[in-house]
């Protein structure tokens, strides 16, 4: 195996693919060095739920025959990767980050792992995550058979969740990109906290067949990266019909950013009360250094709000009441008491007693806030909001510490964009705009249904003016 | 299903300000909080005709 430096674990993928087509290493090469790193730093954040590094280097000899050949399966060929414990890999343990589930063994692949595997892509290992991806509401960083994930920005701090070992391993170069998956800012949350590129699709356009199912209606599964680019790049491979998930929206994404306008031909709609007073004070200078970069591409900022309503008790009736149904058996045989979060078991359990009254009448209201929302995108193209307000939190800090009371009339801005556009489907790219002290905080930019593309280019640009994105933890 | 701008302007009864949105300063424990949740669902008005969401696509 080569030597390699430091540079190559924080390559991009186009770099990495570019370096394999060279000849200048070979995908057993990347696989090994990739994999051992996983396997050696990945318990120091508790981002590791399985090692793969015998199949992953088989897998990757495979590659370096076809590749010998010329046979070119495109950019993530022989690159590897992670991949949320929430997704199946047939024969190995899939624990979605639970103890009840710690055996669990299916015996078929996601179809995302399927895809990713048929164009080269090399899986090096399956990464922690909060236990039911949090269903059932958790308050702990530690609600997760693999113990709290760590930042590594600062071990003392969280890596966000539920993805939050896919965060914390591309955040440190254990792998170039993972597969995480967001209900309501699983994805985003992470890549802001670890200060990555994540992108969450458009509700259907990722097949979810052998990812844990949540809640039928808001399950996604998206790509955590380096950059945007690197985003689509691994979206254009995953995304696409299946059958097999009744979800799907059977539309393919090609990655296209060419095509799309410039930001100074978009209207990027912002709430200026997110970065004045939602947004923690230590994080202000850095989200308005941001904006100001947004100007300067010669984007027209167009201040906006959310339309009102209660977004986050909307998500957490229907993830809760969709939650329990799934969890039913887990609930009733009381194997639930075994997850490590008191409060999501309690959660879970009483969830089992929402009324098909509530959960109706939130998916009754959703229909109305979906239309509001879009017809927001009437006046403006993208949203603009911090992807969290602040930086992440320490592990031992309770989570989701609640509003204090003054802020109820307060002008929510785009606060709960998050859930929002949970709700309505649309599709976020979360990342990195500076920092707060020492730890990353991000930006979130939200589109219309499969506007993916609008997204990258606009993300791309950003990062073609700034450099966070290339910024490393100290490990 | 589709609604018009008009119908969409007369299903929805909101709070103004949502004051029961805004939680609470300590957690609360989820019974309760599923609770205080079903109640304000129950102050929200829905037009009739408004079906439950379940088609996502563009």
């Amino acid at each position: 195996m080569a030597g390699f430096s430091e540079d190559l674990f924080f390559a991009s993928v186009a770099e990495l693919n570019a370096k394999l087509r060279a000849r200048e290493v070979t995908a057993r090469d990347l696989a090994q060095a990739f994999a051992q790193r996983l396997e050696t730093a990945g318990p120091r954040y508790n981002a590791l739920a399985l090692p793969l590094t015998r199949q992953a280097i088989r897998a990757a000899q495979a590659v370096d025959g076809e590749m010998k050949r010329e046979r070119f399966r495109g950019p993530l060929q022989g690159i590897p990767f992670g991949a949320k414990d929430v997704l199946s890999y047939a024969g190995h343990p899939t624990t979605w980050g639970a103890r009840p589930f710690s055996g669990q063994v299916f015996d078929y692949t996601a179809t995302v792992l399927r895809r990713l595997e048929k164009t080269g892509a090399v899986l090096a290992g399956k990464l922690a995550m909060i236990e039911l991806a949090g269903g059932g509401g958790y308050r702990s960083a530690s609600a997760s058979l693999f113990g709290p994930g760590l930042n590594p920005w600062d071990p003392a701090h969280w890596s966000g969740g539920s993805s939050s070992g896919s965060g914390s391993a591309v955040a440190a170069g254990l792998v170039p990109f993972a597969l995480g998956s967001e209900t309501s800012g699983s994805i985003v949350t992470p890549a802001a906290f670890c200060g990555i590129t994540g992108l969450r699709p458009t509700y259907g356009l990722v097949s979810r067949y052998g990812a844990m199912p949540l809640s039928w209606t808001m399950d996604k599964i998206g790509p955590m990266c380096r950059s945007a680019e690197d985003c689509a790049l691994v979206l254009q491979v995953i995304a696409g019909g299946d059958s097999n998930d009744p979800a799907s929206a059977r539309k393919s994404f090609y990655f296209t950013p060419q095509y799309y306008r410039k930001l100074k031909d978009l209207r990027v709609g912002y709430a200026p009360v997110d970065f004045a007073e939602w947004a923690h004070e230590s994080a202000r200078p850095a989200f308005a250094q941001a904006l100001q970069v947004f100007r300067d591409t010669g984007a027209k900022l167009v201040e906006t709000k959310l339309p009102a309503f209660p977004y986050n008790i909307l998500a957490r009736t229907i993830i809760d009441a969709e939650g329990a149904s799934v969890f039913e058996p887990l609930i009733v045989s009381g194997k639930v008491d075994e997850l490590a979060d008191p409060h999501q078991i309690a959660g879970l359990k009483a969830a089992l007693g929402i009324s098909a009254r509530d959960y109706l009448k939130a998916m009754r209201v959703r229909t109305v806030a979906q239309q509001e929302i879009r017809r927001l995108f009437a006046e403006v193209d993208l949203l603009l909001a911090p992807a969290r307000p602040g930086p992440a939190p320490r592990v031992s800090e309770a989570l989701n510490q609640h509003r204090p009371e003054t802020d109820q009339w307060k002008d929510r801005g785009m606060s709960e964009l998050i859930p929002a556009a949970n709700l309505a489907g649309l599709p976020a790219l979360a990342f990195p705009c500076g920092f707060a002290g020492r730890m990353p905080v991000g930006l979130q930019l939200v589109g219309l249904p499969f506007s993916e593309n609008m997204l990258v280019a606009a993300g791309r640009e950003f990062q073609s003016r700034t450099d966070w994105h290339r910024k490393r933890p100290p490990l | 299903m589709k609604i018009s701008r008009r119908e969409l302007a007369l299903s929805t009864f909101l709070p103004a300000a949502l004051p029961s949105a805004a939680p609470a300063q300590e957690p609360e424990d989820p019974k309760t909080e599923l609770q205080r949740n079903s109640e304000f669902l129950a102050r929200i008005r829905v037009a009739m005709s408004v079906e439950p969401a379940f088609q996502f696509k563009a």
